[in-house]
């Protein structure tokens, strides 16, 4: 049930960045239902900061690529407004360092509207956040501030690693009934490619992927750190396991002590800040769930409890294949 | 002890029935049918919330917020409303939902702290609303966004259908109201706001809200049309909130009105009014009841008499009163039922938790389990 392997056979793949492939996945989702509207502003003409709504609007017209006032808890409270009616928004806020202001909205509505009307709401509004550091743009636009949003019931937070994920991920958030904060990583954008199925075609919610599978250390991450990860794991001496949560809420508990119960080890690696980031959640559940199995403590290679710093010093706040290797390394050689 | 002084509003306001319930303009098109529901709607707000009130005094149900002296606002502008339409409800309009035959069971159970599964599971009502009615907004100006939302849907949609929204002169203070009138402003979908101004939130007076002259001039920013009314005068109210309707059905765009009136109660029965403000404007609001005022017109048409009024007195009383045994005989709701209606999904922290309530419920220890496979 968790933690497949993903071994789709989806007709004819194309070699795709992460961007193009939301934009297809975007396309797709509006095509197949009348009901898919996006708000947010700078998603018209000019496609989006990043072009992630680029030429939707030619396509689809102003009515259903809206748009709006420069107004976060508008875009959210008005997305809920036309899911109410039965509408599935997809709402853009510009960069995930902007989501502040809407917060009562996401509390107040987006996250407890369905609870409160005893279910007879739905809200199956996606949220479009990009995330990230690691492009140099300037501190309000860097952050990994999930934990304020996996802490809220009522929820899913969703963060794709791969092309594919990404289209397969935003085609089950748009259909999902749930309100869904769709994570995208602003580096991964462009730099991120691989073969995604040119067909529509959706990804579990509810599933971690196993990237690559390994013996004596489990690694759990999600978004940028993926690819660090990866290359972490190639520089080691020792067989790691890689677990891409992909769905940081909710939590696909059962794949992660799966992992550390044969691995023993585990490390996790987040941008977000250490405290109360989801490592700490994380490695409160293996250690609540998993302590007779485990060989070493949980280590969390993560950012600093710091605000996102500037250009020079970002660097030196990311975590990287670097601090995850020492992370890893630390692990291997820890004897009770 | 430091209290606020009291200022009389400005009653440079659109009215229609004199505080002596002589008419002072044209009367809005109403039956005479229409008349006596709207004043069936107001003594049942009356007997009801006097019952609740003794309930509540008892340790029977939650804080209420009551309407006594404002009810002319929430009917006045429910009333307005076609079937089909929607309002993103407020919570100081009860005699408004009762226009529309809401049921006295459904907030009744609610102060008694039922769950909604509970409610929509074992309450069994002959009703279906002829307006469709959102959840209450405690959240103040929460339901402007959603509201304008709700309305945008009709403009793409092309629907004949209208979204009204009530909040308080206090919420006009809050970013929400401001970011949901905006894009009012900018849509212009079939959306009428409306400003129940009672002068008080909690214990800060209406001036301490804003320097605007009136809360009405607020909607000018925005571009939207907007009227300001005696809000104790049912037909001020209603004929007003009617036009904005009318108009906003046929595609002419939101509009924002203020309700002029005043909380003659506390804010709700956890609240204290004698600790921040005096009665120097009390026999002012008093001598403006909008349920005697409206009264007053009703028997000088010859529409009601002292028998009549008593005879519904009475018959409201049993309603409630049977209500409240209803209510009462629910049963009560189940712990596990706070965790439905979140995400659909049967997530293992979900089973875990469901499990580890139920097993502390039952007595065990819900901490016994060392390796995630449940208890």
């Amino acid at each position: 049930m968790s933690g497949k392997l993903e071994n789709h056979d989806l007709g004819k793949t194309e070699e795709m960045n992460l961007l193009n492939a939301i934009n297809l996945g975007l396309h797709q989702e509006m095509e197949r239902d009348e009901g898919v509207r996006l708000l947010g502003y700078d998603i018209g003409p000019i496609g989006g900061v990043f072009r992630a709504t680029e030429d939707l609007v030619d396509e689809f017209g102003k009515d259903r690529v809206l748009d709006t006032p420069l107004s976060e808890e508008g875009i959210l409270g008005v997305s809920v407004g036309l899911a109410m009616r039965g509408e599935r928004p997809i709402a853009e806020i510009q960069f995930m360092g902007f989501l502040y202001p809407a917060f009562s909205q996401f509390m107040y509505s987006l996250a407890k509207m369905h609870k409160r009307s005893g279910g007879s709401f739905s809200i199956p509004v996606t949220v479009r956040l990009p995330f990230g550091g690691g492009i140099k743009p300037s501190e309000y636009h860097s952050e990994s501030t999930e934990s304020y949003l996996i802490h809220t019931p009522g929820v899913r937070v969703v963060c794709p690693s791969t092309p594919e994920d990404a289209k397969g991920l935003l085609a089950a958030s748009v259909r999902s009934d749930d309100p869904v904060m769709f994570l995208e990583h602003k580096k991964m954008y462009r730099t991120t490619t691989g073969p995604v199925p040119q067909d529509p075609y959706t990804v579990s919610l509810d599933d971690a992927r196993i990237v690559s599978e390994g013996s004596d250390v489990t690694v759990l991450t999600w978004g940028a750190m993926v690819q660090q990860t990866e290359m972490a794991a190639a520089e080691v001496d020792a067989d790691v396991e890689i677990i891409d949560l992909r769905v940081l809420a909710p939590l696909d508990v059962e794949t992660v002590l799966n992992s550390v119960r044969k691995t023993g080890r585990c490390v996790v690696v987040h941008e977000a800040r250490r405290t109360l980031g989801l490592g700490a959640e994380l490695s409160a559940l293996i250690s609540e769930y998993s302590l007779d199995c485990l060989k070493a403590p949980v280590k969390r290679a993560t950012g600093y409890d710091v605000h996102f710093p500037g250009h020079q010093t970002e660097d030196a706040y990311l975590p990287d294949a670097n601090r995850a290797r020492s992370a890893i390394e630390a692990v291997m050689a820890y004897e009770f | 002890m430091t209290k606020w002084s009291e200022q009389l509003p400005n009653t440079d306001y659109f009215q229609l029935l004199t505080p002596d319930g002589e008419l002072n303009g044209d009367l809005p098109d109403l039956p005479e049918e229409t008349l006596l529901e709207m004043y069936r709607s107001f003594v049942q707000t009356r007997v009801y919330e006097n019952k609740i009130m003794k309930l509540q005094r008892r340790g029977e149900l939650s804080i209420i917020n009551r309407t006594l002296g404002e009810e002319a606002t929430g009917l006045g502008t429910l009333a307005a409303l076609d079937p089909g339409d929607w309002c993103f409800t407020g919570y100081r309009q009860a005699a408004g939902l009762f226009y529309w035959d809401y049921p006295l069971e459904l907030p009744i159970a609610s102060l008694m702290g039922y769950e909604p599964e509970t409610i929509d599971k074992h309450l069994e009502m002959d009703w279906e609303s002829p307006i469709n009615f959102t959840p209450t907004y405690v959240p103040l100006a929460a339901n402007i966004p959603n509201a304008a939302g709700s309305a945008m849907y009709d403009s793409f949609n092309q629907n004949e259908t209208v979204t009204l929204t009530h909040i308080g002169e206090g919420a006009t203070s809050e970013g929400a109201f401001y970011e949901g009138m905006n894009f009012a402003g900018v849509f212009e979908p079939p959306l009428v706001v409306i400003c129940q101004n009672n002068q008080w939130a909690i214990s800060v007076p209406a001036r301490r809200q804003s320097g605007s002259d009136t809360f009405a001039q607020k909607a000018e920013a925005f571009g939207i049309p907007h009227d300001r009314v005696d809000g104790n005068d049912l037909f001020a109210v209603y004929k007003k909130t009617r036009e904005a309707v009318e108009r906003a059905r046929k595609g002419g765009g939101p509009t924002f009105i203020e309700c002029v009136t005043y909380r003659r109660g506390e804010h709700n029965t956890a609240d204290d009014p004698g600790v921040y403000r005096s009665d120097e404007v009390q026999e002012f609001w008093e001598e403006r009841d909008p349920v005697e005022r409206f009264e007053a017109y009703l028997r000088s048409e010859n529409l009601v008499d002292d028998g009549t009024i008593q005879d519904l007195e009475q018959e409201m009383r049993e309603r409630v009163d049977q209500a409240i045994e209803t209510v009462r005989n629910l049963p009560t709701s189940e712990p596990s039922q706070m965790f439905d209606n979140h995400i659909r999904t049967q997530s293992w922290n979900e089973r875990h938790q469901r499990e580890e309530l139920g097993a502390e419920l039952r007595g065990d220890n819900p901490f016994v389990d060392f390796n995630g496979e449940g208890l």
